[in-house]
């Protein structure tokens, strides 16, 4: 490979560093989405970034393109700090962002999407045959002739657009280009031209940053991958080809920090069976999905992103129609596609994205406490705010949530007491039937160990309860029986003590690749 | 902390609940769990009663101007009367307008509706049957009419997922068309003595039309602040997802929004029928733009999930006021136009510097 | 619309000359009436013509009107505040009204709060100023009515009105006599709003002075007073009828899309007569190379004509030229025929659209 010298580079892709990353740090209201990530890019290579849904990649890469401003930590670029303040400032030091959401303008050309925000013109006019011209060269060496720099964005594919926004980022003289999730658009064949086009630029000494949860992909055209998880780099500079794949779920998926899980108490035999699920099937995410969860038991979901494990839950909460199967609660059949319906029953969900679905921010705690029980406090239709806040603060007391202020907006909470604010809400509705997705997501490693005790509480208190998580070790850890989902179906069900974390991942790699 | 679950843990659900239930959990709360720094909250100072002083005081700055340039003309008995008068159609709207917003639609359509509303409760023949029986059946007719559109707005929206500004932009024009074809484009006197003697007296020296405005903004903030529907219609706006998934039917709750401001519009109607003792299909021509300026102005969000009856009122007065004080000084309209675009602007502006502070707390 | 007016500073302006050269005779003389005593018994005598406008005590004239959004409305306005500057003993309260009847009513209370002594009102909608307008009077304030009529006799001191019935009689009459000749003579009529009563009345003047000479009306359409509407309209009437004799527009604000739609078809078989009276419909017929031969007068001097009257009933003075003591109860303007021959004496005080 070639560096931007012009010197050849050790075999390995070594040599003089375009971008150094160290201690990166930045902080949301309630939460921390980068705690210290370290990242190292080399010109002429491809690195790729991978790491679960919230481990911190869309903050990092918000953070070299400008959009978000690092609380902490330095940035070099080829050797010099540098203080990347906005999108623009970005483009000029020469980051180019791909975003996974198509940022392309549908109601203009081709030409004008690639020049957008920096437009060839000369004393106010645009310099629409200049523009085109070099639009029609950068597509021609992106390999895609066929797309003409006067038609319209909007009448192209998401390949298309795809191209169009690679050639936005050309057109910025980029030194480094972020690709996030590239391939999620694009079919094989695509696929392919998209490979032999990064290829292309790595030889003329461009970086590319490459996100994919494809781990084959990465396999093919990645040189270096970081691992982030939690907000923190887990594994530096791997090189692709000395590292298996299962080593790389295990560094997505693991422990970073050694979790102790709390002892499982034994599920008496004599429990109630509090949910039943028969051959449940939501067409296109899952189907013939059956288990059992009785009172005191745990019961786990295992799979990947887009396995239908979130899926899974959301249908039996009501919240998606099923159209196959049935859900019985305590023995009776809920009615299906009725969120009232499930939770009249005594069903709980505690969303994956607990601020855009769970939660009002901007409402003080107690009023989220009782967000699905304020009318039933209520006399008549009068709200009954005394009982409610009584209510609430014996949560707060019992699920030990801090700070302790059943008035304090619900934005200012950190992310594990957003989650026991969640769980609250269902303890008060008297809800036995929990079901968790995604319960540490966003919640600090050190808080944890707490949720675990609350998971296990709560079973123990007579509650079923069922947990979805993208970590394996955590669904193992916490769960009785788990069940292990890839591609919408339950591949396997069984005690959680026997089953390993690499009899899962293989479990899953088989159904993934089937 | 007492030791058996929460009188509504025991009665929730239809499950019953193990009364050993939160004995597990109670083992590992902590010390600190008094409510010691809830108080601070309710600061006059803070949040909501914060920025209504800020509406006071504009007001009140507005009046000095008022005192100052037009002296006893403005500070009067009967001034304020008029003031009152003027506000009171416009604010009961605005109330209605107040849910909508708050609930995260926008509806604007009211001032058509008022019209629409207008003209079908002053037809010869509601008129005829309000003669021979009861003036009531003109304030049902126009109450009827308003709920009705609202209705409509409401499934479109709800059910029919219509984008809300779309389906009310479409209401706000066919509801003023078919006010013009009912009334034939021409002004219906209201000549029902019984009717217009009922809204157009005054008890206690205050005319029965701002008696009417100021019943809808208190049982308009106590739905808002202290019943089951307020709190639904603050989640349904705050996070409509949220609210969803914590089992609120969030599409039932949005179309009554917009059945409660078609109410209001069909309220002002009435209003409107005593104070110029006719209907038109001219009637709340633009009012709809009145209440949302009032609305903004008064500290709800535009956005939804925070609503204030006490602002939207101080909103309506403030623009009301500014009415009187630029008529009383011989300025013209335009330059009142300015001033009302000028005052929006400046409120928006501190609403969101304010959003930024409570956010970064 | 015209700016905030300040009739005072004008006041002191024109104040010294007009002292200069007036004869001080009434004012001094006068017994000062209370001006609120319009029914009462009049001690004055019958002032002699002319000497109404020497200037006696200061008045306080409230005045509103619509929103411009038309010519003729724009030079009502513009007129009333103009007349109010000539005389330095009428202070003018300027409230200029949206076109919401909830304002224009505030309005008008605010100047019985005011206690100003006379109001001039053109209500965007009679029927609607009615109750405030009956409630300014009760206070003893004198109301005078301008164009639109309010729905109850009580609610007025004085109604000036134009003359719709009568602008369709003059513009038939006009019609009639360039066309006696021709009993099938094709006439067509573009009308103002359909469902106005104003354009019905036109309508009704113009068909019955037609009947008169054994014409009548072939092709009409109606628009809608503005621009785009005459020309729309005008556009489907000359398509409809491929040969006219004459043409009777009621407006002169859609008149300018009218004859913009009679150029675009190239037609000029035809002769045009117009209708309010604009200045530049005017101007073009002083120029004799339009169609446009003749417009008929909805005289744009009704609110001035209103504030003259105010001032007299507020003084307690008689209009000069009637023998009468009292300002009439109702005045009805005249509908006159512009053409040619007599433009110059109506370009004067023809509005701009």
């Amino acid at each position: 490979m070639v560096n931007e010298d012009g010197r050849r580079d050790a075999g390995d892709g070594a040599g003089r560093p375009l971008l150094q990353m160290q201690g990166i740090v930045k902080h949301f209201p309630g939460a921390k989405a980068l705690d210290g990530v370290d990242l190292e890019v080399r010109p002429g290579e491809v690195h790729c970034l991978l790491g679960q849904n919230g481990a911190g990649k869309s903050t990092l890469i918000k953070v070299l393109a400008g959009a978000h401003r690092p609380d902490a930590g330095t940035l070099l670029w080829r050797g010099e700090p540098l203080r990347i303040t906005s999108p623009v400032a970005a483009l000029h030091a020469g980051v180019a962002t791909m975003y996974q959401e198509l940022d392309v303008v549908d109601g203009l050309t081709v030409a004008e999407n690639v020049y957008l925000g920096h437009e060839l013109a000369a004393g106010g006019f645009t310099r629409r045959r200049q523009a085109h011209a070099r639009t029609a060269e950068v597509l021609r060496r992106l390999g895609h002739p066929d797309i003409t720099p006067h038609r319209e964005v909007g009448t192209l594919s998401a390949a298309g657009k795809q191209i169009v926004s690679m050639a936005r980022a050309l057109s910025h003289d980029a030194r480094l280009i972020i690709m996030d999730e590239p391939s999620a658009v694009l079919d094989s064949g695509e696929v392919a031209n998209l490979f032999r086009v990064v290829r292309e630029l790595t030889a003329s000494g461009v970086a590319v940053l490459y996100i994919s949860h494809r781990l084959e992909e990465i396999r093919q055209i990645g040189d270096r991958i970081t691992v982030l998880k939690d907000g923190r780099t887990v594994a530096a500079g791997l090189r692709v080809a000395d590292t298996p794949t299962t080593e790389l779920i295990r560094l997505m998926t693991g422990r970073a920090v050694d979790q102790v899980f709390p002892a499982r108490t034994p599920v008496r035999p004599d429990a109630d069976e509090l949910l039943r699920v028969e051959g449940l099937g939501l067409r296109g995410a899952f189907s013939d999905v059956s288990f059992t969860v009785r009172a005191g038991e745990v019961v786990g979901l295992a799979g990947l992103v887009g396995s239908g494990r979130s899926e899974i839950l959301e249908t039996i909460y009501g919240a998606r129609r099923a159209t196959s199967g049935t859900v019985h609660v305590a023995g009776s059949r809920v009615r299906p596609g009725s969120v009232p319906a499930a939770v009249a029953a005594g069903v709980g969900l505690a969303p994956e994205e607990r601020k855009s679905q769970g939660l009002l921010l901007d409402e003080p705690v107690y009023r989220n406490i009782t967000l699905s029980t304020f009318a039933r406090t209520a006399r008549g239709a009068m709200l009954d705010e005394r009982t409610e806040r009584r209510v609430a603060r014996e949560q707060i007391q019992a699920l030990d949530l801090r700070p302790a202020d059943p008035d304090r907006a619900a934005r200012t909470l950190s992310g594990g007491n957003q989650q026991k604010a969640m769980l609250a809400r269902w303890l008060v509705h008297g809800c036995r039937v929990l079901l968790l997705d995604e319960p540490t997501r966003g919640v600090d490693v050190g808080a944890r160990a707490e949720i675990y005790g609350l998971v296990h509480a709560l079973a123990e208190a007579g509650n079923a309860v069922v947990v979805v998580s993208s970590e394996i070790e955590e669904v193992l850890g916490l769960s009785h029986r788990v069940l292990v989902v890839a591609d919408g179906r339950v591949l396997h069900s069984g005690p959680a003590d026997q089953i390993d974390e690499h009899g899962v991942l293989d479990l899953v790699m088989e159904g993934s690749a089937a | 902390m007492s030791e058996q679950t929460p009188p509504t843990l025991a009665t929730a659900g239809s499950v019953p609940p193990d009364p050993d239930r939160s004995t597990p959990l109670e083992r590992r709360e902590g010390g600190d769990t008094t409510g010691a720094t809830s108080r601070r909250s309710r600061n006059p100072f803070h949040g909501a009663a914060g920025r209504n002083i800020g509406l006071v005081i504009a007001l009140a700055l507005l009046c000095a101007v008022g005192v100052a340039t037009a002296g006893e003309r403005f500070a009067s008995i009967d001034n304020l009367m008029t003031i009152l008068r003027l506000a009171a159609v416009i604010g009961v709207l605005s109330i209605g307008m107040t849910f909508v917003i708050t609930g995260g639609g926008i509806d604007l359509s009211v001032g058509s509706v008022l019209g629409l509303a207008s003209v079908w409760a002053s037809t010869l023949a509601t008129q005829t049957m309000a003669r021979d029986a009861h003036w009531g059946v003109m304030v049902f007719t126009a109450l009827a009419v308003g709920l009705a559109c609202g209705l409509v707005n409401g499934v479109l929206i709800a059910y029919g997922r219509v984008v809300a500004f779309i389906a009310t932009l479409a209401m706000m024009v066919a509801a003023r068309g078919l006010a013009e074809i009912i009334a034939n484009r021409q002004t219906q006197i209201v000549s029902v003595d019984a009717f217009l003697d009922v809204f157009r007296a005054d008890v206690l020296g205050v005319s029965v039309l701002v008696w009417i405005f100021a019943a809808v903004a208190v049982a308009g903030w106590v739905l808002l602040n202290r019943t089951t529907f307020g709190r639904r219609t603050i989640a349904v706006g705050g996070n409509p997802e949220a609210a969803r998934l914590a089992g609120i039917k969030v599409r039932r709750h949005t179309m009554y929004l917009y059945g409660l401001a078609g109410l209001t519009a069909g309220i002002a109607a009435i209003m409107m029928l005593a104070r110029t003792t006719s209907g038109s299909s001219t009637h709340g021509m633009y009012y709809e733009l009145d209440a949302i300026a009032a609305v903004v102005v008064g500290g709800t969000l535009l956005a939804g999930g925070r609503g204030t009856i006490v602002g939207t009122v101080l909103g309506v007065l403030i623009f009301t006021t500014l009415t009187n004080v630029f008529t009383q000084n011989n300025l013209s309209i335009s330059a009142q136009s300015v001033a009302k675009g000028v005052i929006i602007v400046a409120a928006v502006l501190l609403q969101q510097r304010f959003a930024a502070r409570s956010r970064s707390a | 619309m015209s700016a905030p007016t300040t009739p005072r500073r004008r006041w002191w302006l024109t104040a010294g000359s007009v002292l200069a050269g007036a004869v001080l005779v009434t004012g001094c003389t006068s017994n000062t009436p209370e001006p609120s005593a319009t029914e009462g018994a009049v001690e004055q005598a019958p002032l002699a013509s002319g000497s109404n406008d020497e200037p006696g005590d200061t008045v306080r004239i409230g005045f509103s009107a619509p929103a411009a959004d038309h010519g003729w409305m724009g030079a009502i306005t513009k007129a009333a505040i103009a007349e109010a500057d000539r005389y330095e003993d009428v202070e003018l309260v300027v409230a200029e009204a949206t076109n919401d009847v909830n304002l224009q009513i505030s309005q008008v209370e605010q100047f019985i709060n005011d206690g100003v002594d006379a109001i001039v009102l053109l209500p965007f909608d009679g029927a609607a100023l009615t109750e405030v307008a009956t409630e300014a009077m009760e206070a003893g304030i004198p109301v005078i009515n301008v164009d639109r009529e309010f729905a109850s006799p009580f609610a007025a001191r004085t109604t000036i009105l134009g003359d719709n019935y009568g602008m369709g009689v003059s513009a038939g009459t006009y019609v009639c006599e360039q066309l006696g000749d021709q009993p099938d003579a094709v006439v067509a009529e573009i009308a103002g709003i359909d469902s106005l009563p104003l354009t019905q009345d036109r309508s009704q003047g113009f068909a019955d002075a037609l009947a008169d000479c054994g014409l009548e009306v072939s092709n009409r359409v109606a628009a809608d007073f503005t621009v785009q509407g005459g020309q729309t309209a005008a556009a489907n009437l000359l398509q409809a009828a491929p040969e006219i004799d004459a043409l009777w527009n009621h407006d002169d604000d859609q008149g300018v899309g009218v004859l913009a739609a009679i150029e675009e078809a190239g037609r000029d078989e035809f002769f045009m007569v117009g209708g309010a009276g604009s200045a530049n419909v005017m101007r073009e017929i002083q120029s004799g190379d339009s169609v446009l031969q003749a417009t008929v007068i909805y005289p744009s001097t009704q609110a001035a004509d209103g504030i003259r009257l105010a001032r007299l009933i507020a003084q307690d003075k008689a209009m000069g030229d009637l023998v009468e003591v009292e300002v009439p109860r109702q005045v009805q303007l005249f509908a006159p025929v512009v053409t040619s021959e007599n433009v110059d004496r109506y370009l004067p005080t023809a509005f701009e659209s």
